[in-house]
């Protein structure tokens, strides 16, 4: 309870030596987010603002690398024991940032940490397939698993490993105040609402930043992030959209980095109820909307057009699809024979957290075809409830983009198609095979064969339109050399200055 | 006086205690923040353990009795997205939003009282005019609008000052600006007022036979009658900058309770909006409380409650 | 805010109505051109505010593209501005004008109840004032609107049903000066008595001082709607305000500074109008209030 006052007292002074001027470092890299890291403990949040942070005081178990394979990180090396076990050997060099060793325990300690419902982790949801996890050695895990689980490499991408003897001494509490990990970057100090500093470790294992001391900074508004930029305050920016982009391209001093990366948008449709339970309606829908058009027109031709759900970054992705062309003669035509008039009422449900450039020019575009599309608006934690909820409630359709941060097919299909999804709003008995047996095999092409079949029931029944990969666009100094990774990854010590 | 103080006393309790219900109920209305906390593709299994864990699946009344029970003994929660107490997230944030209150007051006063004073000594000619208008441009932009604006020009363009955040002293100067213009105008009201009936009185206008210089006169006697009504006026317009602090620390990346504010209430951290608002009530209220005894105690006659 | 007084300034000298008028004609001017392209928006505007058009994007004013002549220029899905600034007036105008006739009648009737009955009636309303105006403002609008979600019907509910506490407690004071300070009872007259006494007698003195707040917190509606688009919170796309067209302009002063620039100079105009028009009121009407 007197914590607080503390705070308060400290707070107060910080302030003022705030005011007193910064401490400016040649080798400061100043990054502005959007907003503050909610929470430095690797396990407690699923949010970009924080794993941007975070994923650079913590070591993972295996990691992409710029191509975006997975690579060895903690584990060095793995091999299938049986159908669901899966056994790593560790690196035995890797030190936490008070000098203590990293061994198979921290990391038998880590993933039952994050799977326990009790410490309710939002991100337990990617790692329940994990039944059990046993140190076989100092530096040997077996990782059990509930059943054949191809995608557990994919997820232990995610995984940081916490120290257990540290974690354990000082408890969650000011563990999460106050993160300590092994990555190359050492946590400093938080100034909440203002920045994270986080310093270079130099006893890295592996390869060492570049900046001595890295600051990120909150700034929610975005054209304010473009004027730090430009004046330079800010290093790095990021969560630019592509109009924001062209005004960076138009000054000389700093540049715009873009990646596609595993984030999809769709057009989401109701198979079931309403007037889309019609497949000539999807249909229709499917030839009104202009791809390209969007792309070129709204976001600067940075993203790329996608005929399924699945982009070459992903594991899972076929090649040969069309999906359908932009014809508005034809999508009239299909309207008309489906029955649709001038009065049937289609809603179109979004939030202010998605593009309303192109949520209103895909409106646009179904109206021109003879539509009449409203639309309808919430805050996005009532989007959220709306996209999951019964068919009945969630209306005729909504845009929206689906990352699973894992590269994998399951992460996006399976919850978007399969019945038992919350998300979905069709059921295909078929389709649901398919994604059943593609999670159950291990074996890369018997997945891709079922994945195969799965596209081919999409594109032949519409429960959404896929419609881009999106590119994620970053504003930095020009001399800045870094190669964003589709996953969003945010490695400082991949970055380095040109010349 | 005192039976009537500890009346208002209760009552402030009672709003307080209406304040803080009114919010939680309100908030709940809409939700939970479990969906806003998992990732895509989250299972409806996932949701349920998480929304069990953190004790939403209770009833509205048990949740809200919990709550009650917890605020009895002080113990305002902890933020659900960043797991640490709400008293040490708001105790760090509040130093930056008093500083920020503190620079809109300065330049409201600053710029407000003296032009008041000329407004008042200047009355019914076109420099009173002008000038009521160009106070009440602050008033007339919406604080997102100046704000930007003034970033672009100071920051960008001349690059004078620093375009965000909280960066050494100059830092304060432009969100400051644009948060004292949306009061300057009442000051220089109330100032012009409060001058206008001072110069009304018998002793200036014997001051003036006299032949004393008229300056001195006015800072001397008029400024100190008319102080009285200003700082009344200043309790109120606080609760008026704090309000309008909440867009201002957006748009300037001010880390202050009102950006803390509005990042709580889209993300659904009830304990931090329910925190925020209490302190808001709090102040509030007591502000209220304030500028009803000054100005009682500096003229008795006028009765408190009631009177226009 | 209390209800303290401040001292009152002496009144100006009595000048006929032409020397009033003379003082703020143009601002009564700008508003009535203001009001009158809301009423006749879809008359006057050249074309439909909501046609797209993305190959015509960010065009600067004055760009004519396939024949059509974008005097102001063009926004971020290449709609014409001009269109949309007028319709935007009618949207911006409706919101503040609706929002303030519904903050009035609640305000004034609970305030006029309050001030005439006394009481543990008088006690109620007023707490209830304390409640909603302790809390501050542009919060309350967000809490609510998170709840009943945006647009410009729910704009209108939330900043009608948050800013009725400053009507009240104005009428609250003015109906007690009214009707004095001894205490009435209300037992003495029946219902119909108290209605026509309350509406004969009570309205009609306390109404300037009533006016002055509506004129002002006019503006400041206008001002709340534009914030409350700036947080996403305001009236939703398509439809245009003033308030959503500045804020999404705001991304783009770089590159198309006219999104931005031309309906803040009529949110400018509009509310310094207003503004400067309530001022010279409450100069005239109210000059004890503190507001």
């Amino acid at each position: 309870m007197k914590r607080w006052s503390r705070s308060l007292g400290f707070a107060a002074l910080a302030a003022a030596m705030a005011f007193s001027g910064a401490v400016t470092a040649k080798d400061l890299f100043v990054v502005d987010l959007v907003q503050e890291p909610a929470s430095l403990d690797p396990h407690v949040q699923w949010n970009p603002d924080s794993y941007f942070v975070y994923r650079n005081i913590f070591d993972n178990m295996v990691t992409r690398d710029d191509e975006g394979k997975i690579v060895p990180q903690v584990a060095t090396s793995w091999r299938q024991v049986d159908d669901s076990t899966v056994e790593f050997a560790l690196r035995s060099d890797i030190k936490f940032h008070d000098g203590s060793a990293l061994t198979a325990e921290d990391v038998v300690f880590s993933v039952k940490r994050i799977t326990n419902p009790e410490f309710k982790s939002p991100q337990l949801g990617q790692f329940n397939s994990i039944v059990d996890a046993i140190a076989t050695g100092p530096a040997t895990v077996q990782l059990k698993t509930n059943g054949p689980y191809p995608v557990l490499l994919a997820q232990l991408v995610k995984l940081s490993i916490v120290p257990r003897a540290h974690v354990t001494q000082v408890g969650n509490d000011r563990f999460n105040q106050s993160p300590m990990g092994s990555g190359p970057y050492k946590f400093v100090s938080i100034q909440r609402g203002v920045k994270t500093t986080l310093a270079r470790n130099d006893a890295y294992w592996g390869p060492k930043g570049v900046f001595t001391t890295v600051e990120f900074h909150a700034v929610p508004d975005p054209a304010t992030r473009v004027a730090n930029l430009r004046s330079g305050k800010a290093d790095l920016i990021v969560t630019i959209n592509p109009d924001l982009a062209a005004e960076i391209k138009a000054d000389n001093r700093i540049k715009v980095l873009s990646v596609l990366s595993e984030r999809v948008a769709y057009f989401h449709l109701n198979s079931l109820t309403g007037p889309t339970a019609d497949l000539r309606v999807r249909q229709a829908i499917a030839h009104a909307i202009d791809k390209q058009g969007i792309i070129d027109g709204l976001m600067g031709g940075y993203d790329k057009p996608v005929a399924t759900m699945m982009a070459p970054v992903h594991v899972g992705y076929v090649e040969g699809f069309k999906g359908y062309a932009y014809d508005p003669a034809k999508a009239k035509a299909l309207l008309k024979e489906a029955g649709i008039t001038p009065n049937t009422n289609f809603t179109l449900f979004t939030s202010p957290t998605f593009d309303q450039r192109i949520v209103q020019a895909i409106q646009q575009m179904l109206i021109e075809v003879g539509m009449k599309v409203s639309l309808t608006s919430s805050d996005f934690a009532g989007w959220l409830k709306r996209a999951q909820s019964s068919p009945a409630e969630f209306g005729e359709m909504t845009f929206s983009r689906w990352s699973c941060g894992c590269q994998d097919a399951d992460g996006v299909l399976f919850p978007l198609f399969h019945s038992s999804s919350s998300w979905a709003k069709s059921r295909d008995a078929e389709m649901d095979k398919a994604l059943e047996a593609g999670r159950s095999s291990l074996d890369l092409n018997v997945r891709l064969q079922h994945y195969k079949r799965v596209h081919e029931i999409a594109e032949a029944t519409l429960p959404l339109v896929p419609l881009y990969q999106a590119a994620i666009l970053y504003g930095a100094r020009k001399e800045l050399r870094w190669r964003p990774t589709p996953n969003e990854s945010f490695f400082l010590n991949r970055m380095a200055w040109d010349g | 006086m005192s039976r009537f103080f500890l009346r208002r006393l209760l009552q402030s309790a009672v709003a307080i205690f209406g304040v803080v219900t009114l919010v939680f109920f309100i908030q709940r209305l809409a939700g939970d923040p479990t969906l806003l906390m998992l990732p895509d593709g989250a299972t409806r299994d996932d949701i349920e353990t998480l929304r069990h864990q953190l004790g939403f699946d209770r009833p509205l009344a048990v949740q809200y009795l919990d709550y009650l029970w917890d605020l009895l003994r002080l113990d305002l929660g902890q933020s659900l997205i960043q797991r640490i107490p709400v008293l040490d997230i708001m105790a760090s944030r509040v130093p930056y939003t008093l500083y920020l209150a503190s620079g809109g007051l300065v330049v409201a006063l600053g710029v407000g009282v003296p032009v008041g004073i000329v407004m008042a000594v200047r009355r019914d000619t076109r420099l009173e005019r002008f000038l009521a208008a160009f106070v009440l441009i602050g008033q007339s932009m919406p604080t997102f609008w100046s704000g930007i604006l003034l970033i672009l020009l100071f920051a960008v363009t001349l690059g004078v000052m620093p375009s965000s955040g909280v960066d050494g002293f100059r830092s304060i100067i432009l969100p400051s600006i644009a948060l004292g213009a949306l009061t300057m105008a009442t000051f220089a009201r109330v100032t012009r007022t409060a001058v206008l009936e001072e110069l009304g009185r018998d002793y200036v206008s014997t001051a003036q036979a006299k032949g004393l210089l008229f300056r001195r006169v006015i800072r001397r006697h008029i400024l100190r009658n008319a102080a009285t009504p200003i700082i009344t006026i200043s309790a109120l317009e606080i609760a008026n900058l704090l309000a309008g602090a909440v867009i201002v620390e957006t748009v300037f990346a001010w880390p202050g309770l009102g950006q803390l504010a509005v990042q709580a209430i889209a993300a659904r951290d009830f304990p931090i909006v329910q925190g925020i608002v209490l302190l808001g009530a709090f102040v509030s209220i007591a502000l209220n409380l304030a500028a009803d005894i000054l100005y009682s105690a500096v003229d008795p006659r006028i009765r408190l409650e009631g009177k226009t | 805010m209390s209800d303290v007084a401040v001292p009152q300034a002496p009144p100006s000298p009595a000048i006929s109505l032409r020397r009033e008028l003379r003082a703020i004609w143009p601002f009564l001017l700008i508003f009535g051109a203001f009001a009158l392209l809301a009423l006749l928006a879809p008359l006057i505007a050249p074309y439909n505010p909501n046609s797209q058009n993305l190959l015509a994007r960010l065009k600067p004013p004055g760009t004519t593209v396939r024949g059509i002549f974008y005097a102001l220029g063009t926004d971020e899905v290449g709609r014409d501005l001009l269109s949309r600034l007028i319709h935007g007036a009618r949207v911006s105008l409706v919101v503040a004008l609706l929002s303030v006739m519904v903050s009035t009648v609640i305000g004034t009737t609970l305030g006029m109840i309050a001030g005439f009955y006394r009481g543990i009636v008088e006690v109620i309303i007023m707490r209830l004032v304390d409640i909603v105006l302790s809390i501050p403002a542009i919060l309350l609008a967000i809490i609510t609107i998170a709840v009943l979600g945006p647009g410009l019907q729910n704009v209108i509910i939330v900043l009608g049903f948050t800013r009725w506490p400053r009507y009240a407690r104005v009428a609250y004071g003015q109906t007690l000066t009214v009707t004095g300070l001894t205490y009435m009872r209300a037992s003495v007259f029946n219902g119909a008595g108290v209605l026509r006494l309350l509406l004969r007698h009570v309205l009609p003195n306390i109404a300037g001082a009533i006016i002055v707040v509506a004129t002002l917190e006019f503006g400041l509606m206008v001002l709340f709607e534009a914030g409350l688009s700036f947080l996403g919170l305001g009236v939703q796309p398509p439809t245009p305000s003033w308030g959503s067209i500045l804020s999404v302009g705001r991304n783009y002063l770089g590159t198309a500074w006219w999104i931005a620039t031309f309906p803040g100079l009529c949110l400018f105009l509009l509310v310094l109008s207003v503004n400067l028009i309530g001022d010279h009121l409450r100069d005239r009407l109210d000059p004890r209030s503190s507001r």
